[in-house]
């Protein structure tokens, strides 16, 4: 028992946070790819798809980087895995773009991710270990009810229907979410984030503002639709969802449940259309 | 019971949907029902739940209500009907968390003090109490620290076998009163711990166990995960409890120990009394026998001395015999009148004067000498004659008395053995020692050998005479004078009496 077993130094204070600059840093190459991307679509140049896909996978490698830092408050040896993983993913954006099968290359993300972060243990206070068989599977139920709730609903309320574009399209569209979409979200905000503010604060203040962020990053999202009634949508799904994923990291110990809960909701959202 | 309420909501979903009235159907109601008894089944997690997946399933009818005829009061009542059973669910599981939070809080208030009330030492009892605390605040790790030093308080926790450091959290807490907090111990700056941090943050509180003679130990507490604000308040006021339960049954153990030696006392004292009781019976008993003995010689040699007419000779001896029967008379009486004068507390009449020491001690030798043949005397003296400033009688009685019993206790062809000196551990002081080889006193009685109508038994001193006072006298003599009595001895192998006197003043 540590209170009793461990010296205590009243006056010990923590170590300093990593300084801005590192954030600034890592937020500007990801910033200025995003832009230079945007910028591609927009003039038209060339396959200006490509800009698209290219901005869309630096924003998601950003969205990994910042959790890595966060994670590890910027120790050495960031810049290696911050690296190879945001190039993994500008790459399977890319190849995703180009060829419905190059969807797949996002599929190395998460395996990539595990792999990196195996070599700094400060990443598995986040929640990178594994899960317990019940947890996981809870996380897919719930998932799957607030993915079949959002298939009803918007059925019902909004006239939208089931409507599945063809199977590599759809599963080029899942294989975007388990490795950019979902993975990028449940490891910077229910990872990073959640992780950070519960381990100063208590649960309610920690899982609403980490689902606060990450509603904003989505309603940010210049790739998702912007009708109104939409928006209200992700408002209230994504809501529950990340509330739902910080209570099943809280509850597993593991970023697992939530990130299968995600994937599940995802997996029916892609169905849906207007 | 969350099946069981999940189950009746998807009955109320179904009834609603084969009912087809709408969202302001009668039975949106129903899906209340379900939410309340998870509530009081399961808390606010509970009800919160349940209530949540009521108003999921409400949404697919309300929501397409309000899409189709805008904002009606119809339709806003099929809103409030989506909101209605989360919040009934939370706010009413709140309040059956409390109530029950406040219900174990004072069933482990109670259980503590049962068990601290009971007989066992406070480290057993404080092991019981340690496992209630663990129960009662949920916590992963509990310990408890009773005492004011942190090396030498009792320790309980569970699970046992903990190790304390001096320089831990808990020392801390315990030696300045102040409590320690922490969201997270494994990355808390101030705790040294060379161990990972884990994936989900382990709470900490060290809290003073605070009494009204001050800090009485330190509660600490972990847990893993969440810590309600409940469970926070639950541990503060559980430790205030303890802190006052902990005095109580200190004070209580005190309170035993206290009647439990008075007790004692009360006995040994009590024995004491029936012993002197006894004492003084057969004191009365041997006084009788040692008065009449003289008595009767008396009697006797006057009657002779009256009736016959005796030659010069044997008149003279008859005589003889007369003065030393008076003498042993007077003897008995005037130690008789000392203990009177002890026991009433009066002071004994001294006349101090320089007295020779060795002719005192010769004369003596002398006279036991010619009195017991079989015994050998022996008298050592180290250095110029010893001189001291003393009531001569009193000091002639004390040295009989002291002589009589080593001829008393040693067997015939003893050796009785006096020495006189300055005493070399007690500067100041002359010692005067009387050393024989005879039966000896055990080490349990040797306490009890100056006290009045005190005699060792043994079987080969039983028919030895005397009242047993003239060691309480030497020592009362002894103190008189400004000494005292001190004696060595081993059963078997003799007794040495070391009488210390103060020495005379060489201007005297």
């Amino acid at each position: 028992m540590r209170l009793l077993s461990s010296p205590f130094e009243p006056g010990a204070l923590a170590p300093p946070w990593a300084p801005a600059r590192v954030y600034a840093q890592v937020g500007g190459v990801f910033a200025m790819i995003v832009a230079a991307g945007l910028a591609w679509e927009w003039a038209g140049v060339g396959p200006s798809a490509l800009g698209h896909a290219l901005a869309s996978g630096a924003v998601h490698a950003g969205l990994l980087a910042l959790g890595w830092l966060l994670a590890t408050d910027a120790a050495d040896g960031w810049r290696g895995p911050v690296f190879r993983l945001g190039t993994t993913l500008v790459l399977a954006a890319l190849a995703a773009r180009l060829h419905p099968l190059g969807a797949l290359v996002f599929l190395l993300v998460p395996g990539l991710l595990v792999l990196e972060a195996r070599r700094q243990p400060r990443i598995r206070a986040i929640g990178l270990g594994g899960a317990h068989p019940a947890h996981a599977l809870a996380g897919l139920v719930i998932g799957t009810f607030l993915g079949a709730h959002l298939l009803v609903t918007a059925s019902r309320t909004l006239g939208y229907r089931l409507h599945v574009g063809g199977l590599p399209a759809y599963l080029s569209a899942l294989a975007y979410d388990v490795g950019a979409n979902a993975l990028s979200a449940e490891w910077l905000f229910r990872g990073a984030v959640f992780s950070l503010l519960w381990r100063r604060g208590t649960f309610w203040p920690a899982a609403l503002l980490t689902t606060a962020l990450s509603l904003v990053r989505y309603l940010l999202d210049p790739f998702l639709p912007h009708a109104a009634e939409a928006r209200a949508g992700a408002v209230f799904y994504l809501g529950l969802v990340g509330l739902i994923a910080c209570a099943l990291r809280a509850w597993s110990g593991s970023l697992l449940p939530g990130y299968l809960a995600a994937l599940a909701f995802f997996a029916a959202y892609r169905m849906l259309a207007p | 019971m969350i099946a069981l309420s999940v189950a009746l909501l998807g009955a109320v979903a179904l009834a609603m949907g084969l009912a087809d009235q709408g969202p302001a159907s009668v039975l949106r109601h129903l899906y209340l029902l379900p939410t309340l008894w998870a509530a009081l089944t399961r808390g606010a997690t509970g009800g919160g739940l349940v209530g949540a997946l009521a108003g999921l399933l409400h949404a697919p009818v309300a929501l397409p209500a309000v899409e189709r005829d805008g904002l009606t009061s119809q339709t806003l009542d099929g809103l409030l009907s989506l909101g209605l059973p989360i919040v009934a669910g939370l706010l009413v599981g709140r309040l059956v968390d409390g109530s029950r939070a406040r219900a174990a809080r004072l069933a482990a208030v109670l259980a503590i003090q049962r068990r601290l009330e009971g007989p066992d030492a406070l480290d057993d009892k404080l092991g019981a109490v340690a496992r209630e605390l663990y129960a009662a605040l949920r916590a992963r790790r509990l310990a408890l620290l009773v005492g004011v030093n942190v090396r030498t308080a009792i320790l309980a926790s569970v699970p046992v076998g903990t190790l304390v450091d001096p320089d831990s959290a808990a020392a801390f807490a315990l030696a300045t009163g102040q409590r320690v907090s922490t969201t997270d111990l494994a990355a808390d700056p101030r705790v040294r711990a060379d161990e990972p941090i884990g994936s989900t943050p382990v709470r900490a509180l060290a809290l003073p166990l605070v009494s009204g003679a001050g800090v009485v130990g330190v509660m600490a507490v972990e847990w893993r995960g969440e810590l309600s604000r409940a469970a926070h308040a639950a541990a503060e006021e559980l430790a205030v409890h303890i802190g006052l339960a902990v005095e109580n049954a200190r004070l209580i153990l005190r309170q035993h120990h206290f009647a439990d030696e008075l007790a004692e006392k009360v006995s040994a004292a009590t024995a004491r009394l029936r012993e002197l009781d006894q004492a003084k019976t057969e004191f009365l008993s041997v006084v009788s026998h040692e008065l009449r003995t003289p008595l009767t010689a008396l009697q006797g040699f006057s009657e002779l001395l009256l009736r016959s007419a005796l030659t010069p000779e044997r008149a003279q001896r008859c005589l003889v015999y007369l003065h030393t029967e008076a003498c042993t008379l007077g003897r008995i009486v005037g130690e008789l009148l000392d203990l009177s004068r002890i026991e009433a507390g009066r002071p004994l009449e001294l006349k101090p004067e320089l007295v020779d020491l060795a002719a005192l001690i010769e004369r003596n030798i002398e006279i036991f000498a010619a009195e017991h043949h079989e015994h050998h005397f022996r008298w050592t003296a180290s250095g110029p004659d010893v001189m001291l400033r003393a009531d001569p009688d009193a000091l002639d009685r004390m040295l009989k008395n002291l002589l009589s019993n080593a001829v008393k206790y040693s067997p015939r062809g003893g050796q009785v053995c006096v020495s006189a000196c300055p005493a070399e551990d007690q500067p100041g002081m002359i010692e005067l020692a009387v050393e024989d080889d005879g039966v000896g006193i055990p080490a349990d009685q040797l306490r009890r050998i100056f006290d009045k109508y005190v005699r060792v038994p043994h079987p080969e001193t039983a028919a030895a005479r005397g009242l047993g006072l003239g060691l309480s006298l030497v020592k009362a003599l002894a103190e008189a004078h400004g000494g005292r009595v001190e004696v060595d001895s081993l059963p078997g192998k003799g007794s040495r009496f070391r009488l210390l006197l103060p020495e005379a003043d060489p201007d005297f």
